[in-house]
């Protein structure tokens, strides 16, 4: 090979790295990516099934059931529609009725949302943002 | 006995500070100005120090670098030394570097020999106007954002005030100090805790009274005004948690007149109308003259035809008189007059809306008025005008999580 | 009367940092000494105001004057002393506050040690680091200002968030600062060199020491904070793919791939467009970092509370800074002479690689934390990226990268000897290799894959060590000889096997607490026992407890093995501060070895108290490698050869050489 084919080579295969790098990227966009519903958006266009996504609204006043060892349940609601939740494990410390939440996981075929992961954050006035801007955006921020 | 950690030494040094806004506060004030104009001349020295110390004569930039290219070809010579680099690798290395040398010397004449000149007089004029902006500057954008006049304020110093000049804010934080110290006292708990109820502080009210009780055991009085505070607390409804304490009350002294008052207000806001005047009138007529809840009762019965949560609305939001005045009326009159007197506060706030006690009535008349919309909107306006950052709107949004507004109150 | 003092100090502090922007600039352009010699008295005096200034509010907290409305809002008189002083900058304006200081004090740092520079290269850094600080100084006083008085000052504060109350807070965020700040120095260096159009093998030993220490000190910022939100948040977590979390791995990645090319460009004088378009680029994403933070476009477990109007006064600062440093290089960018030549194998190629997998990598975190933002501005959906997708490409992307590390200092300069390098590795990858194996056949839970990531954190180690092996030449010659020559060894050389093997210790770390952790969670009544990866945990009681500023509920465990030894109690409480009403969890954990037992309790239920329990095995590795990278970056940093001596002492060899130009 000449000096300049090398040089071509090593760019070449520069080039294509980077050409799998972002081909990588944007699968796992596609794929790895999870949208944010509100229960409302989420009876008007169901999410797929067993699609991963993430579900966000306030826990209804008087929802929180707790089942045998660290199964709970409860309703998450945007005001006019609620989506009732399972999940088991520790809730996070601020997790409290009429609070923000957003939680993670999948919507099962019995209208069940199974979630994996619940998030309240660590701040006595947070109320997640997503959740916030689509109460307000609404108008359904004082039916809370 | 309860301010026995704050006696003592500390009055004297206080005394200065207290003092009346004269002279030592202008004497502070002038101590403040000399410090400030002091650093002011300190960084104008920095500025002009290049000048003073005539620090005109640098090496030239080519001297640095030389010195890097004289050091690697060193440290080559030592990885040589130790094996690290074959002797064929180190020869290139070298050639390397002494064209690099070499580049260096070539560029040299063109640009760096140029860059060492003493000051011309344009360099001076740029310095001079330097010097001058520092103290301009500063103590121009200080003069718009600072508050020169305002004396720092520790915390122990204010505590160390002289009681007898201290606000009575001042005092109960003395005591609150004091209690932190010495957690155990009841009578600290039991003297601060109606102290609060007179300040409305309401939260710390209710733990004063839960935190005697717990120290003391249980006893009548503590638990009814455990349970006044609640009510309070909620902006004069009496909740669950409230009536349980007022039962507690009932149960260790069934003659306990607030337990009874208020045990009976909760039947009248349940639309128990006929419970409530039952106690009310058994109270009325069985107290005695000088008990202030003879009166109370009485004054409950008056009202009792309406139906309770106009008679809370009463209680919380307009003057006493207006009160009164209330209590004579037909339940549709009065409904007007209060919904008339609400509009008048809210028309009020809208026109001088820096008034955070209105704000905070507007409120507490909404919630009980049961019109939840109107209280959120007097909030968010309330908020706007206050700014929901100050000390004020941060009060008034605590205020509307205490009365179920937002999510911001724990609910212990 | 401290404060106000503190805040004019602050005020006078911009103004001095307005001179030290403009006038070394102008002085090298009217070709003045003096002018380009202000900055540097003008840098060091303005270190001492904000010091003055940042000492004053810290005398503010620690005295609770809540006449101070930042006091105020983020402090309490029963805080204890520790988290009086580190809740200075635990909130946005103390922390901004910090961060300026910082970052005077690096400017500070280059006046005083910086007489190894030419005049023009030491005048237009300082110029660019005023200019950075005037425009941080700015931001503070008119949008976050910690100055800011209460006519009547309160009588009791609003309390700091507990959960920054832990001596965390003491450590992670000033480590952190000096991490993303100090590459500020770099980025001056960067634009006062294309300002100057003068850009050498030589600039690039100069501008290396300081990106090594924003390295070593990033390093250990990011490790101190995962091993904060470990065992503070009570999750177990170590990483949690959260956006402020990824504002400080963008700088890292980038940084590690410019202290790289760097040592290119000071050896051979290749790469010097690369290393200096590195140069913005990690500065930039510290700036991205800062701005993504303090402005809550994106949310996070971590931010502090956040304010849109200084949002735009960041974002405004961050195109300024990126906007003009990529402007300025693109100007003067193709201006540079190319480099010296070399063979794709060669250490140089193998720099190459390394700086081309860590600036993919970090493009793909950029594009993970970015493109939710972009999503929700162009279409309205709101979608959140989150592990997942950082597992599937951040990880395969690194995969080789380490594969490749070992082989990096063992090639030559311009033609490396790659068969060579590979024998020599021989020991290291059976080495790897048989532990490797080893722990799938003698480990329960060990799969392929957990298999194969231990082998990779061992070639990491062991790769490391043949390079010095080789280079004092033990095995070949008589130890006592070998011994002296590897304590001759240049000290970077013992920075970069430290900093290799430390990669090589989280990797390990990494790995075992994913493959290998026993999670449990149950309910449990006082009285009853658990077993986990074989220990057993009996649960005590469960005790209130009163703490200066907080309550809390103590849940008491007996922890034994299952062979009945005894180790002690462990305790895990849910804790309530009462100023703020706020609940956390206080995780108990114990250490044993270099693994850890990890309890957190849950609610109280009719059924008893929800417990979670994790064995987390070498899981202390990944901090204690993070910390072995850092040290190894202040190894390198003792190399007399990175302390360039100023040429003014050698004046006299150099008068002798006739070189001398006075």
């Amino acid at each position: 090979m000449t000096r300049k084919q090398k040089r071509l080579a090593v760019i070449g295969s520069g080039m294509g790295f980077l050409a799998l790098a972002a081909a990588l990227t944007f699968y796992a966009l596609g794929q790895q990516t999870s949208y944010f519903y509100m229960p409302s958006d989420l009876l008007s266009q169901p999410a797929a099934a067993q699609e991963r996504i993430r579900l966000g609204g306030l826990v209804q006043q008087g929802s929180v059931e707790r089942g045998q060892g660290t199964h709970v349940s409860f309703v998450v609601a945007d005001g006019q529609n609620g989506v009732p939740v399972v999940y088991d494990g520790i809730l996070p410390d601020l997790f409290r009725e009429e609070q923000g939440v957003v939680i993670e996981g999948r919507m099962g075929p019995d209208g069940v949302f199974v979630a994996d992961t619940v998030l309240a954050k660590h701040d006595e006035t947070y109320m997640p943002r997503e959740v916030a801007d689509r109460l307000k955006k609404d108008g359904l921020w004082q039916e809370q | 006995m309860l301010f026995a950690g704050s006696d003592g030494s500390g009055k004297c040094r206080i005394g200065r500070q207290l003092a009346p806004r004269g002279k030592t506060d202008i004497e502070l004030n002038m101590f403040f100005w000399v410090l400030a104009a002091l650093l002011t001349l300190a960084a104008a020295l920095a500025v002009m120090r290049p000048f003073l110390r005539g620090l005109t004569t640098d090496v030239a930039g080519r001297e640095h670098d030389l010195s890097v290219y004289r050091d690697q070809l060193a440290e080559l010579d030592q990885e040589v030394r130790r094996g690290l680099v074959a002797e064929t690798e180190a020869a290139e290395a070298r050639a390397e570097i002494g064209r690099r040398i070499l580049r260096l010397s070539q560029s040299v004449d063109e640009s760096a020999e140029g860059s060492v000149k003493p000051g011309t007089r344009l360099a001076r004029a740029v310095a001079i106007a330097a010097v001058l902006a520092v103290p301009a500057i500063s103590w121009g954008i200080y003069s718009l954002i600072g508050s020169p006049g305002l004396p720092a304020m520790p915390l122990q110093a204010r505590l160390n005030e002289d009681p007898a000049q201290a606000p009575v804010e001042d005092l109960v934080a003395r005591a609150e100090a004091y209690l932190a110290d010495h957690p155990e006292d009841v009578r600290g708990w039991q003297t601060l805790a109606p102290v609060y109820m007179r300040l409305g502080r309401y939260s710390d009210a209710v733990a004063a009274y839960q935190r005697a009780i717990d120290l003391a055991g249980a006893n009548p009085e503590y638990e009814a005004g455990l349970g006044e505070a609640m009510v309070a607390r909620s902006g004069g409804i009496v909740t669950a948690g409230a009536e349980a304490a007022f039962n507690r009350a009932l149960a260790l002294d069934e003659k306990n007149a607030r337990a009874r008052f208020f045990i009976a207000l909760a039947r009248a806001q349940e639309g128990n109308g006929g419970a409530a005047r039952a106690i009310w009138e058994e109270m009325a007529s069985g107290l005695p003259e000088q008990s202030p809840w003879k009166a109370a009762a009485a004054r409950a019965i008056a009202g009792l035809a309406q139906d309770s949560a106009q008679a809370s609305a009463s209680e919380s939001a307009p003057s006493q008189d207006q009160l009164a005045a209330a209590q004579e009326m037909t339940p549709e009159a009065r409904q007007e007059m209060i919904e008339g007197m609400v509009a008048s506060l809210d028309a009020k706030l809208r026109e001088s809306p820096a008034d955070p006690e209105g704000w905070g009535r507007l409120l507490r008349s909404y919630v009980v008025l049961g019109r939840r919309d109107d209280a959120l909107g007097a909030l968010d306006r309330g908020l706007s005008a206050l700014g929901p950052d100050s000390p004020d709107g941060k009060a008034l949004s605590e205020l509307a999580g205490t009365l179920g507004l937002t999510d911001t109150q724990v609910n212990k | 009367m401290s404060v106000e003092l503190g805040h004019f100090a602050l005020v006078l502090a911009l103004a001095l940092a307005l001179v030290q922007a403009l006038v070394p600039l102008l002085g090298a352009r009217l070709g003045s000494a003096p002018l380009m010699r202000m900055g540097e008295p003008v840098a060091i005096t303005g270190f001492a105001l904000i010091a003055f200034a940042f000492a004053a509010l810290v005398l503010a907290y620690v005295q609770s004057d809540f006449s101070v409305l930042n006091v105020w809002e983020n402090s309490h008189s029963a805080k204890p002393l520790l988290f009086k002083i580190t809740g200075t900058w635990g909130n946005h304006e103390g922390s901004m506050l910090l961060w300026v200081l910082i970052l005077a004090f690096f400017g500070a740092l280059v006046a005083a040690f910086g007489q190894n520079l030419p005049p023009t290269l030491r005048a237009n850094v300082l110029a660019i680091q005023g200019l950075i600080a005037s425009a941080f100084l700015l931001f503070i006083l008119f949008t976050s200002n910690p100055f800011i008085r209460l006519e009547r000052a309160p009588i009791e504060g609003r309390d700091l968030n507990p959960i920054l109350q832990d001596i965390g807070l003491a450590i992670h965020p000033p480590l952190l600062y000096l991490g993303y700040v100090g590459f500020s120095i770099s980025f001056s260096f960067a634009v006062a060199a294309l300002i100057d159009g003068r850009l050498d093998a030589a600039w690039a030993r100069w501008v290396r020491p300081w990106t090594l220490v924003a390295w070593a000190f990033l390093t250990g910022g990011i490790a101190m904070g995962s091993y904060w939100a470990y065992y503070e948040l009570g999750w177990g977590g170590f990483w949690f793919w959260d956006p402020v979390e990824n504002a400080s791995l963008m700088p890292w990645l980038a940084g590690t791939a410019l202290l790289h090319s760097a040592i290119v460009m000071e050896k051979r004088s290749a790469l010097k467009i690369w290393t200096v378009l590195l140069a913005i680029l990690t500065f930039s994403l510290s700036l991205l970092g800062t701005f993504l933070v303090r402005s809550g476009v994106l949310t996070s477990v971590h931010s502090f509370a956040t304010d849109p109007t200084r949002g735009v006064f960041i974002l405004a600062i961050l195109v300024f800074f990126i906007g003009g440093a990529l402007a300025l290089f693109a100007v003067r960018g193709a201006s540079l002479a190319p480099g010296g030549l070399f063979h794709p194998i060669s250490r140089e190629g193998a720099l190459v690689f390394n700086n081309l997998m860590l600036t993919t990598a970090a493009a793909t975190v950029l594009i993970g934390t970015l493109y939710p933002l972009l999503i929700e501005a162009i279409s309205e959906d709101k979608i959140s990226v989150g592990a997942p997708f950082f597992n599937l490409t951040f990880v395969p992307l690194f995969l080789p990268l380490l594969l490749a590390v070992p082989f990096g200092p063992l090639l030559a300069w311009k033609r490396g000897d790659l068969p060579g390098a590979l024998q020599r590795l021989q020991f290291a990858f059976w080495a790897a290799g048989a532990a490797a194996i080893a722990s799938y056949f003698l480990i329960d839970r060990a799969n392929a894959a957990a298999a194969l990531g231990i082998g990779l954190g061992l070639w990491l180690v062991f790769g490391a060590l043949t390079d010095l092996a080789f280079k004092s030449g033990i095995g070949k010659v008589g130890p006592a000889l070998a011994l002296r020559r590897l304590s001759g060894l240049p000290l970077s050389m013992f920075g970069t096997c430290f900093a290799h093997a430390g990669l090589g210790l989280t990797v390990l770390g990494i790995v075992s607490v994913t493959a290998l952790q026993a999670e449990k969670i149950l309910t449990m009544q006082p009285g009853q026992s658990t077993e986990i990866s074989g220990y057993t945990l009996r649960f005590v009681d469960l005790r209130p407890f009163t703490g200066p500023n907080y309550t809390e509920d103590r849940a008491e465990f007996a922890l034994g093995t299952t062979r009945g030894a005894s180790l002690g109690e462990l305790v895990s409480s849910k804790r309530l501060y009462t100023a703020r009403g706020m609940p956390t969890t206080e995780a108990g954990i114990r250490t044993m070895g270099l693994s850890q037992l990890y309890v957190s309790i849950g609610d109280r239920t009719p059924a008893g108290l929800v417990v979670r329990i994790w064995w987390k095995p070498f899981v202390t590795l990944i901090w204690a490698g993070a910390l072995v990278m850092m040290g190894g970056g202040f190894i390198s940093l003792m190399d007399r050869r990175l302390r360039v001596g100023a040429p003014a002492r050698r004046k006299a060899a150099l008068a002798a050489d006739g070189g001398g130009t006075r």
